[in-house]
């Protein structure tokens, strides 16, 4: 998987390629964990080019989510359909943010 | 990882317990099912499923350890695909129930994901016993009974219809 990290203002991006599977997340975590602690408490996880999921990579976002929750921060998801059907399967859908594209996640932080 | 097409037992494919090999597999069963199913959907299913249980056997029967066997055999029978997943690890004693866990655990989604992308499943722990009676020559007809415990496997088996 290639994890791609950018910004926008104050918003951290992290782009997912890939399949996100066991193999891949503990080097997800780290770097997600280390964007938390020093961003300015808006992140963007960009999965729509991700392929794959498994429940290790829901582990990792929830991770994220409760890492951002802590800090009084704002996690936004952005998924593909194969993303989006296993984050529903799992009930998921009802504690993540989750905006269709990268333009809206980043227009929904402007907004608030 | 090989692969290896066995005639009346389906595909059998191999891997050792390493956490990089769960995905390739995964692929290869993906395309296995899509071949025999010609459904997306089905096929998606299958892998979820299979995926969800290579990660447990390698982090709890194998409890992470690399060097071990992983054996997943796929065949077909009438219209359901079993995928038999079978290792050499620590047996389960019981089945966990396949609920979800709290909203904010980060673990225990496993079992919910294979319960809802098959029809059916099962686990069985065979045990092998093997037993021999050694008889002599002598007056009192003395014969041995040696029994040796071999090594058990474990085969969860994923049935999903199509």
């Amino acid at each position: 998987m290639v994890i791609n990290e950018q910004k926008h203002d104050d918003i951290d991006i992290v782009v997912l390629s890939g399949r996100f599977v066991m193999a891949d997340s503990q080097d997800v975590r780290e770097r997600l964990k280390s964007l938390i602690d020093e961003g300015k408490g808006k992140l963007v996880i960009d999965m729509e080019k991700v392929s794959f999921i498994d429940s290790s990579a829901c582990a990792v976002l929830i991770s994220a989510f409760k890492g951002m929750q802590l800090r009084s921060g704002r996690l936004i998801l952005v998924t593909s359909p194969i993303v989006q059907s296993l984050i529903e399967l799992t009930r998921l859908h009802t504690i993540f943010e989750i905006l269709p594209t990268l333009p809206t996640a980043l227009d929904a932080f402007s907004v608030n | 990882m090989i692969a290896t097409n066995q005639k009346q037992d389906g595909i059998t494919l191999k891997m050792t317990s390493a956490v990089e090999y769960i995905s390739p597999l995964g692929e290869a069963l993906h395309a296995l099912c899509l071949y025999a199913t010609g459904s997306e959907s089905c096929a998606l299913d299958v892998q979820r499923a299979a995926i969800e249980a290579l990660n447990n056997v390698i982090l709890h029967a194998y409890r992470n350890e690399p060097g071990h066997d992983i054996t997943v055999r796929c065949y077909q029978e009438n219209r359901q695909l079993r995928i038999e997943i079978i290792d050499g690890g620590i047996s389960m004693s019981f089945l966990p129930q396949p609920v979800l866990p709290a909203f904010d655990a980060e673990n225990g989604r496993g079992w919910w994901i294979i319960n809802s992308c098959v029809d059916d499943y099962y686990y069985k722990v065979v045990e092998y016993i093997e037993r021999e009676r050694v008889l002599r020559p002598t007056d009192s007809n003395e014969n041995v009974e040696i029994t040796l415990v071999k090594p058990h496997v474990n085969i969860l088996t994923l049935i999903k219809e199509f």
